[in-house]
């Protein structure tokens, strides 16, 4: 799996693109399906890591911004 | 009295002597006759009420011919007069000139004609409080002494705060209370001081001095509102040198109604009393506090909550564009595979309907070659006796024996003559 999430995105992108353009043959169907939802679940887990990171840290930066 | 028995003239005693002296001066000088002096106070004596001596001004005190009065101000002249010179910020000292208005009496214990005094000109006094206010102005601008404060660089954010009061009084407390309730770390180095009165001026001076070494972001000048009196101190020429000296920024926050003080116009910056001194500094910690902190904070909290937000967003419409995406390529797929279905059904079909119809054609084109249904028709088939097929006049022999094979059996028979279709 790709680290750069820009570099997943843009993967991700170009799948979708590529069924959008009708490109993709039944052969391929399967393999790019896979790929996809393994990018999907990758950016997923990342982003609720991120989610979890960010509650965290959140109330922490509210507080000096709403200066307590 | 008695009489000089010599010269018949009248001898007084000392007290009766004294008792002349004091009805002649009465009679020209006394209460009734009261006048103006004008002295240079050259000392003072206060118990309860007031003793000085007034030389003429700009004379030398080594001078001991100079002529000296003796004036005092009895308490109940005094005791209100003092009050008065005091909150219009002036004294009755050594080296002040001041006009009095009394009346000469005779001290007869000691022999001495002293002058009581009933008024003292004070707008004489104020006036000339004032311009020496305004000459000590006038000196500190043509040394740009007024700027030199002013020009220090101030910290972006002043916690460490130097400060020169006196500790109880209401300035301190609206000083301090001020930096406490703001919920800033500020921290405060106190200088305790007198702020008012003679000795306040020298202690001033010297806090300031301290302080200014202590690297302190800024030092601040309190005291609460007072007479004119009270904040003399701060038009004091040596706090205003001290002030326009120091390296830190010096704050001022003097209470006053009237002029600003000579210490205000010195400062870096002045509040007109102590607690707007206080909110200042405290506004100015908050606004870098804003600024820098809480802002950039707000800023963070935004941007993180928009950049999770569209992240989540492309995530999910990635999702469910690969889920329609899927589905529609596989419906695709299966209206193809149908449509391929239908079209070989329907070409099979046509294919065994053909082949039927071919075959049942074969079927009545070969029932019309049938040999039984020829012999049934009249025909007759030959053969020789080895079993061939007779199919021409040169295969047989006349005399040779056949078979003729009928529909309904078989004949023997023999050839007796041939004869061919032309005959």
């Amino acid at each position: 799996m790709t680290t750069d999430w820009n570099a997943a995105a843009e993967e991700l992108n170009a799948i979708v693109a590529s069924f959008d353009q009708g490109e993709v043959t039944v052969d391929e169907l399967f393999a790019k399906l896979e790929r996809a939802t393994q990018i999907i679940e990758s950016l997923e887990e990342r982003l609720t890591a991120t989610k979890a990171k960010v509650e965290e840290l959140a109330p922490r930066i509210a507080k000096v911004a709403e200066g307590d | 009295m008695v009489e000089d028995v010599t010269t018949g003239e009248t001898i007084l005693e000392v007290a009766q002597f004294y008792e002349l002296v004091t009805a002649h001066l009465e009679s020209a000088f006394g209460r009734r006759h009261s006048m103006w002096v004008r002295g240079e106070v050259a000392k003072t004596f206060e118990k309860g009420h007031l003793y000085l001596d007034l030389v003429d001004a700009g004379s030398a005190s080594a001078d001991a011919k100079r002529p000296v009065l003796n004036a005092h101000c009895w308490t109940s002249v005094w005791g209100p007069l003092k009050r008065k010179l005091a909150a219009d910020g002036v004294a009755i000292k050594p080296g002040v000139v001041v006009n009095v208005y009394g009346y000469v009496d005779v001290y007869a214990p000691q022999g001495k004609i002293g002058f009581t005094i009933t008024a003292v000109d004070l707008e004489g006094m104020l006036g000339d409080v004032a311009r020496r206010r305004a000459e000590l102005i006038a000196r500190l601008g043509a040394e740009g002494l007024l700027e030199t404060n002013k020009s220090r660089a101030l910290s972006p954010v002043p916690l460490r705060v130097g400060l020169v009061a006196s500790p109880g009084t209401e300035g301190f407390s609206d000083f301090t209370g001020q930096l406490l309730s703001s919920g800033y770390s500020f921290d405060v180095q106190l200088v305790t001081t007198l702020v008012q009165g003679d000795q306040a001026p020298a202690q001033i001076v010297r806090a300031i001095a301290a302080l200014d070494e202590q690297g302190l972001d800024v030092i601040a000048l309190v005291r609460g509102g007072g007479s004119k009196g009270d904040l003399a101190c701060f038009d004091d020429e040596g706090v205003a040198r001290a002030i326009a000296a120091a390296r830190t920024p010096v704050w001022t926050g003097i209470g006053h109604t009237g002029d600003e003080s000579v210490a205000d116009l010195v400062a870096h910056t002045r509040a007109i009393t102590p607690t707007k001194l206080g909110e200042e500094l405290v506004a100015r910690v908050s606004q870098w506090d804003q600024r820098n902190l809480r802002l950039p904070a707000q800023r963070l909290v935004v941007g993180l909550e928009a950049v999770l937000d569209e992240a989540t967003q492309f995530v999910g419409e990635r999702r469910r564009t690969m889920i329609f995406a899927v589905r529609d390529r596989l419906r695709a797929e299966q209206r193809h595979l149908g449509a391929v279905r239908e079209r070989l059904w329907l070409q099979s079909r046509h294919l065994l309907d053909a082949a039927t119809i071919s075959l049942a054609t074969t079927r009545q084109l070969l029932a019309a070659y049938d040999p039984a249904r020829r012999l049934a028709q009249g025909w007759s088939i030959a053969t020789r006796a080895d079993g061939s097929t007779l199919r021409s006049l040169a295969d047989v022999e006349v005399g040779e024996e056949l078979t003729l094979r009928v529909s309904d059996g078989r004949l023997g028979t023999v050839i007796t003559s041939k004869n061919g279709d032309s005959a």
